[in-house]
């Protein structure tokens, strides 16, 4: 009796440690390419920069994954200069896409129009999780820089887009 | 089952694990370059002629005052760095006339712009006409940017003669 109520622990043991490893937590991974913004040289006097700039419209691919439990997670996103930024340089971003998933009923939503984003993180899209693992991968991401201007100090500028995932 | 309790309990703690964060990201870059440009606008030259008097004993009469030309500007400037200065210069100076120069205060773009200095009289050393230009763009054309008043006058009635189509270049240079 002692032997098969032990038995019957190292049982629940393993099934409760395999499901905790599939319903591991949110992740996101951050691909693609840093963007260079190519700015054009003014020609004419008295004229400025354009102003505003896309970067292409896949320049940042995102994977998700959102565990069945959780249900719904957001991705959020923010910038921190690095070392050097200028307010009057705005930023905005938004998903060209969808990605890619096998799971049939899961949704994302949110975030197909430009966004703006500052130092305070804001929420870009959402994934919801229905049935079975929400996995994503390759959601297009095109960032906006707009505010380009003669009149921000000639400077090299810089800065780190810092995409989080979290529940809800 | 103090055992299965424990693991119980390891495994909501593990499974807090669901509610963390995760991060990742790229950069984006920019190089804002030193601009210096500077044109007149609109194009072409300007004629100014003195009229004769009809009258023996009355002065020349001088041309009016032309205001159709416009300093246009783009100006980009690191932080701190030293403001830009516009300058007026002329090839020649006409004997007995004094070629007058004035720029007003802008209008249309955006930015620092430049101070317009006192009226100059023009000679062959430039001379300061706008100072104190930042980072700062003018707009492009005529109606945008400072617009200058070029004025004749006669001076030393001893040192005039009589002259055709004498052209005179004045100079524009913007600086530091």
């Amino acid at each position: 009796m002692k032997i098969k109520t032990r038995l019957l622990k190292y049982f629940c043991s393993i099934i409760l440690l395999g499901f905790t490893t599939i319903i591991k937590s949110q992740t996101l991974t951050v691909g693609g390419t840093n963007w260079t913004v190519p700015i054009a040289p003014i020609t004419e006097a008295g004229n400025n920069y354009s102003g505003t700039y896309e970067s292409a419209a896949n320049q940042i691919l995102l994977a998700a994954s959102v565990p069945l439990l959780l249900g719904n997670a957001k991705v959020s996103v923010h910038y921190e200069p690095n070392p050097a930024w200028h307010n009057s340089l705005l930023l905005a971003a938004k998903r060209t896409g969808n990605g890619t998933t096998l799971c049939v009923l899961c949704t994302i939503t949110g975030g197909t129009t430009y966004l703006p984003f500052t130092q305070t993180a804001v929420e870009l899209f959402r994934i919801q999780a229905v049935l079975a693992l929400a996995s994503y991968s390759n959601i297009p991401i095109q960032i906006q820089l707009s505010g380009v201007s003669v009149t921000t100090p000639v400077a090299s500028y810089n800065s780190r887009i810092v995409f989080t995932i979290s529940g809800l | 089952m103090n055992y299965f309790k424990i693991l119980i309990l390891a495994v909501c703690l593990f499974s807090s694990s669901l509610f963390s964060q995760t991060t990742g990201n790229r950069t984006v870059g920019i190089t804002l370059p030193v601009v210096t440009l500077m044109d007149i606008e609109p194009a072409g030259n300007i004629t100014m002629n003195f009229t004769a008097p009809t009258d023996a004993g009355r002065p020349l009469i001088a041309p009016a005052s032309n205001t159709s030309k416009w300093i246009n500007y783009t100006s980009a400037i690191a932080s701190g760095g030293t403001t830009r200065r516009i300058t007026a210069s002329v090839n020649q100076v006409i004997p007995g006339v004094n070629i007058r120069l004035q720029a007003s205060t802008a209008s249309g773009g955006a930015g620092v712009f430049g101070t317009p200095n006192a009226t100059v009289t023009l000679s062959t050393t430039a001379q300061t006409i706008i100072s104190g230009i930042g980072g700062a763009f003018t707009g492009n054309g005529s109606n945008n940017g400072h617009r200058i008043t070029i004025t004749l006058s006669a001076n030393t009635y001893a040192s005039l003669s009589a002259r055709t189509n004498t052209p005179v270049v004045i100079t524009y240079t913007i600086t530091e």
